[in-house]
């Protein structure tokens, strides 16, 4: 079917499903089908933060501190997680919007995508800090191996479910012939391909981030690196946004609350949907022999952080009714707690609370007093 | 009754003010109806796992076999139609819950 950027024909979103139905129309968030986006994207903006916002001319001190093996550790994160939000400022984008189907997910998926490019911008601005030039990091992140293999691995779900798109919405279902490659497509396909997509960025918001979150916050539990620490936490607390997001659009799907096909294919493709999450599991696991390969740092070293990994892949296994396959029981790094916490993120009151600072705001409260000085 | 309650800190308070959780057959927790679910547990040293504190992370939720709670704000993470999120509701009645599941 051919993507148009405003459907013409009348449609009711209230019966359409995520996606696959027919192309969004109006932009209209009075009625939804599945409420939590809507209110998924008011969190969202209300997080809105810039990285200008946040000091972090003392972490260049700090990092001449750094013993040699910490400093990879440090560096190496920061060029794991550019490729992560690289990846993630365009993908929901480019692989959702032209199949999404209500208007309140559609928003979302933008809502979402755009606060991963405030943290590609984060992460230029830490490095401009530390270097004078910081090019030779980023040009590492397309020739380092380690990096180059979880790429590979986190776009590859993407870019097929993008390439079965294109060939569909320009030539139909059916068998089509296209750079000499035989190329099926049809609706159960196309739908397969999402479903493995949607699980792939899943495994990604939660599990990828969290062995560099952790190293972050073990040097901020030092007190070094804070203002990095600061832009971190703030990055932490939208990727746990995101993540319910994935969570809740696996969810109505396995439990029949979409496309009831797509419930049929959570069953048949959940063996592979599971091997993703697994195997997103074993590469930060490997990722995390790669930053220790050099020596740990203080508080934290490779085993831990590998059960940190396993803690945590329990729970959000559990989340999209996976099975929960590793021992710890109880969280090897408790004062992570500590950073993941909203409650000590801060926030300034006249951005939340005064409405006087705010731009725009109105007080709508009238006393009677207002009118004192008042004629007719 | 009154002597299965765990805290001493509470006894001074009336029983209007508490509510029971069970945790299972054997642990009884009081359970002060102006705090979270999460700060109750926590108080008796219960470990829970949580991150955001907010609702939106899904650290901590947990299975509500019995009772009813409140939510103070909207649930933003996923949860089952038998799942409860401690870090943003209060007890509504005496709960019966199962940890770590």
């Amino acid at each position: 079917m051919k993507y148009t950027t405003f459907n013409q024909q009348s449609t009711n979103p209230l019966v359409e499903p995520m996606f696959f139905g027919n192309p969004v129309n109006v932009a209209r968030y009075d009625q939804q089908k599945h409420q939590i986006f809507e209110k998924l994207i008011e969190k969202q903006i209300s997080f809105f933060w810039r990285p200008e916002e946040v000091d972090v001319s003392k972490d260049r001190v700090d990092f001449q501190k750094l013993s040699e093996p910490e400093k990879h550790i440090f560096i190496s994160n920061l060029k794991y997680q550019t490729l992560l939000d690289s990846v993630q400022g365009r993908s929901p984008n480019i692989a959702f919007l032209p199949i999404v189907s209500l208007p309140e997910l559609e928003t979302w998926v933008e809502t979402w995508s755009f606060f991963e490019t405030i943290h590609s911008r984060s992460y230029t601005h830490i490095l401009r800090n530390l270097f004078a030039d910081p090019s030779a990091v980023f040009e590492d992140i397309v020739l380092n191996e380690e990096i180059k293999r979880r790429a590979t691995d986190i776009s590859k779900y993407y870019d097929d479910l993008i390439f079965a798109t294109q060939v569909w919405q320009t030539q139909g279902e059916g068998v089509h012939l296209v750079d000499g490659q035989t190329v099926t497509i049809n609706q159960r396909e196309l739908k397969k391909k999402l479903f493995l997509c949607m699980n792939s960025v899943n495994a990604l918001e939660a599990i990828r981030f969290y062995v560099s979150f952790a190293c972050t916050f073990a040097f901020a539990e030092r007190e070094l690196m804070e203002g990095n620490s600061k832009i971190i936490r703030l990055i932490a607390r939208d990727e746990a946004l995101h993540l319910s997001s994935t969570q809740h659009i696996l969810n109505l799907w396995a439990k029949g609350k979409d496309d009831p096909e797509m419930a049929s294919i959570a069953e048949e493709c959940h063996d592979e949907a599971r091997a993703i999450f697994m195997n997103a599991v074993e590469q930060e696991k490997q990722w995390a022999t790669y930053l220790f390969q050099h020596g740990s740092m203080i508080g934290l070293n490779k085993d831990i952080l590998c059960q940190y990994v396993e803690f945590i892949a329990n729970h959000r296994m559990a989340a999209i009714g996976l099975d929960t396959p590793f021992e710890v029981k109880s969280n090897p790094l408790p004062w992570m707690n500590n950073y993941l916490n909203s409650d000590n993120v801060q926030v300034a009151p006249q951005e939340s609370e005064i409405s006087s600072y705010l731009v725009g705001q109105i007080d709508s409260e009238v006393s009677g007093d207002d009118f004192g000085d008042f004629d007719l | 009754m009154t002597s299965e309650i765990s805290t001493s800190d509470v006894l001074p308070m009336k029983m209007d003010d508490l509510f029971i959780i069970h945790l299972d057959d054997q642990t009884r927790l009081a359970c002060l109806k102006d705090k979270t679910l999460l700060e109750s547990l926590e108080a008796h040293q219960v470990e829970v796992h949580f991150q955001c504190r907010e609702g939106f992370c899904g650290a901590c939720r947990t299975k509500l076999i019995e009772g009813q709670v409140d939510y103070l704000t909207d649930p933003l993470a996923f949860i089952d139609d038998d799942e409860i999120l401690p870090c943003c509701c209060v007890a509504k009645s005496d709960l019966k819950l199962k940890l770590g599941g």
